[in-house]
């Protein structure tokens, strides 16, 4: 059986946890953010002819006011970064984030991940926006709690790439 | 042939000197160095022959293994030997399975009687604990609980009733927080395990982040209530025991060279991991030992009830005995009391237990049957019992009958039987007997009235049965019946003597027949003719005339109707009839 530690980086707020509540095993309650900050969900992806199991680390959010605990990123086999569509600041919290865990790991798989696309009417983050995270290496995908089809694809990516499939 | 090519070598090495200089120099090497260089040459030639090397290992190799598990270090030698005893063995296995089964014979009996001991033991066990929370007041408890919290009653029985169990234990990579490994003890609800991994290196990295620990220093354990998590680090990997109960400090050294040995054993597998448990499959086999568990001793408080509740069952068996028998007796002396009563001429007033004797009181009839007799018939103890029986008479038809009996004494053939007061007589007997009877039977207790009509005199009846025949058409008797005659005599004589004592006089009617044959008139002349005929030779025979009234009948009384000749023969005869007639004497 395969397993790889994959971490969720984003912002307070940024949805977060209402793309693990609908779509990831949990036995954890939210208060473990508050308390130490993280909390373990489970995800199972198909790889080709394998199942991965993807430890999903949901660490609370860093902002102005958080300091992004580095150690519960040890041993990460990738990431995802999560925005709010809705608040151009995310995206912008969410790559200084990126630019330490790179500083901190090197460079390990990782995609972007846009929330709240229902609400994509009210977006901060266009589409040349878009366009440039792309140019520079991102895997993006829109996702709402909503829909959720894309967090299947988010996370289904993230696994073929920590396998270099 | 090696030490003349060592002896070569240095010659090739300064070819452009003089050969003169090169062979002093020679010979001065060979002095100086020749004895090192053979010494070099026969070191390497040792290193390089195979066979050679082996024979020195051999000669110091089982020293070696002896120094090793001297040093206290006899677990890597023997990890590092398993794969090839293991091999060797299935190996042995394949060639000849006998070899090895013969070797392992003697020790294989013992192991599995001791496997089948232990499983047996500790199956009497959890269903002696099952028995023994079931029933009690604490096991109810324990039900009530159950019911509350909405955890099966086996868990809060193990709950309350363990000293210590290890539930389960994780293998967790130290550096990722994934599991390796991880086992369960049988009934134990779990979590999804790579969650709860993940959870706990979370928290030993926020433990360690946020109160700033020293280097090297770990979460060691949680405690939540009764449950522990016991938590070792290794270079790599972290075991985690969940622990219900106080287990004791052993059990965190067992943990660690659990560890030290997986640290060991798998060190390339984890030097290498990137998130395939695979390899570290046979590790659970390892963590399953770890999963032990002790249960509480019986406390000796507790074996009080359980003495003091086997005691009241003797005592409750035996009172229940006890009652058994007490109302088998009861019900035997009451059968008996109530056959008692069935008894004619027995009256049972009273039948108690009383100072541990069965008291009968009563009246009995003497000829009732005897108490005692029916006591011992009943199979009764005759010490235990105490019957008091008073005479009397019984009105009882049985008794009545049987004091008549004894006091009239009835000869053969004569039945008596009272009913209702009435005493009936039936049968011959002696006229004598039968006065006898008429004069005292209503002087027997109980007896209100008599019954003769079915009581025959003995002599009358004899007397009236004779028949004496005569010849056809003659008023002489036939021959040869003169015994006859005598005893009809001596009959009538007797008659008359003994029931001359009555107001009335028996008189003896002599009763000439004839047959059918011939005129009526000559029959009945006849008949007359025989009748005197007798009469005159009872008068000889010294009877009274006045006792003798003969009269002939003709054909009008015949004793059979005429079909053959012996019928015809009957009825040419004298019949006698006992007649009783007033006192007044008319002839």
């Amino acid at each position: 059986m395969l397993s790889k530690k994959v971490c969720m980086l984003g912002s307070f707020s940024v949805g977060k946890s209402s793309l693990v509540r609908r779509f990831i095993e949990s036995i954890f309650s939210e208060a473990y953010h508050t308390t130490i900050g993280v909390k373990v969900d489970k995800k199972v992806v198909r790889v080709g002819e394998e199942d991965v199991t993807l430890v999903l680390w949901d660490i609370h959010g860093d902002d102005v006011f958080q300091r992004l605990q580095l150690s519960y990123l040890r041993g990460m086999s990738g990431y995802l970064l999560v925005v709010d569509g809705t608040r151009k600041q995310t995206l912008e919290d969410a790559l200084a984030v990126n630019d330490r865990v790179v500083t901190e790991l090197g460079k390990i798989p990782a995609v972007l991940v846009l929330n709240k696309c229902d609400l994509i009417a009210d977006w901060e983050v266009d589409s040349d926006r878009e366009a440039k995270l792309k140019e520079d290496g991102w895997t993006v995908f829109h996702t709402s709690a909503k829909t959720g089809d894309s967090v299947d694809h988010a996370f289904s990516h993230l696994a073929h790439a920590m396998l270099g499939k | 042939m090696p030490e003349q090519a060592q002896r070569r070598a240095p010659m090739g090495e300064s070819p452009q000197k003089p050969p003169e200089d090169d062979h002093a120099l020679e010979e001065l090497r060979h002095l100086i160095v020749a004895p090192e260089q053979e010494g070099i040459a026969e070191i390497r030639e040792r290193m390089d022959n195979r066979e050679r090397r082996a024979e020195d290992v051999s000669s110091v190799v089982a020293e070696a293994i002896q120094m090793r598990r001297d040093q206290g270090d006899d677990r890597a030698l023997a990890e590092a030997l398993a794969p090839t005893i293991q091999e060797t063995l299935r190996e042995s296995v394949r060639r000849d399975p006998h070899v090895l089964a013969d070797a392992l014979f003697p020790v294989m009996g013992p192991a599995i009687r001791r496997s089948i001991t232990e499983t047996l033991r500790s199956m009497l066990e959890s269903f002696n604990e099952a028995l023994e929370h079931s029933l009690s007041a604490r096991g109810i408890q324990w039900r009530i609980e159950s019911f509350r919290t909405g955890r099966p009653f086996a868990e809060i029985v193990l709950m309350h009733s363990l000293l210590y169990r290890a539930e389960q234990i994780f293998l967790i990579h130290r550096e990722t927080g994934l599991v390796l490994s991880h086992v369960v003890a049988p009934a134990v609800a779990i979590q999804d395990p790579s969650m709860v991994a993940g959870m706990l290196s979370a928290i030993q990295q926020f433990v360690k982040d946020s109160f700033d620990s020293k280097r090297g220093d770990t979460l060691g354990s949680m405690d939540v209530g009764d449950l522990h998590v016991w938590i070792e680090e290794g270079p790599d990997t972290v075991i985690a025991g969940v622990i219900r109960g106080h287990a004791p400090a052993s059990y965190r050294l067992a943990l660690k060279e659990a560890l030290e040995s997986i640290q060991q054993r798998y060190a390339s597998a984890l030097d290498n991991f990137q998130g395939d448990s695979g390899p570290f499959r046979a590790a659970g086999e390892q963590l399953t030992h770890l999963l032990e568990a002790q249960y509480k001793e019986k406390e000796s408080k507790r074996k009080a009830p359980r003495a003091a509740i086997a005691a009241g069952a003797l005592v409750l068996a035996v009172v229940v005995a006890l009652l058994i028998v007490w109302g088998y007796t009861r019900s035997e002396w009451e059968k008996f009391a109530d056959s008692l009563r069935q008894q004619p001429g027995l009256v049972v007033t009273s039948a108690a237990k009383s100072g541990g004797k069965f008291r009968v009181e009563g009246f009995r009839d003497p000829f009732a049957a005897d108490p005692n007799e029916l006591l011992a018939q009943a199979g009764l103890n005759a010490r235990k019992a105490d019957l008091e029986f008073k005479p009397f008479y019984s009105m009882d038809d049985a008794m009545v009958t049987k004091r008549a009996a004894n006091l009239l004494v009835p000869p053969a053939g004569v039945q008596l039987s009272a009913s209702a007061g009435t005493l009936h007589a039936s049968g011959s007997a002696p006229l004598k007997w039968i006065a006898h009877f008429e004069d005292r039977a209503l002087w027997v207790p109980g007896v209100a009235a008599i019954d003769t009509s079915k009581l025959q005199d003995a002599d009358t009846s004899a007397l009236e049965s004779m028949v004496l025949t005569f010849p056809v058409g003659s008023a002489e008797i036939e021959p040869g019946q003169e015994s006859s005659l005598f005893q009809a005599a001596s009959k009538i004589r007797l008659i008359l003597s003994q029931a001359s004592n009555g107001n009335e006089i028996p008189g003896i009617e002599i009763v000439g027949h004839t047959d059918t044959t011939g005129a009526e008139g000559t029959n009945l002349l006849l008949s007359d003719q025989r009748a005197d005929h007798v009469r005159g030779i009872l008068l000889r025979a010294g009877i009274q005339p006045a006792n003798l009234r003969p009269r002939g009948v003709g054909t009008s009384m015949p004793l059979r109707s005429e079909a053959t000749d012996a019928d015809r023969h009957l009825n040419r005869s004298v019949t006698f009839k006992v007649i009783f007639s007033p006192a007044a004497p008319g002839n």
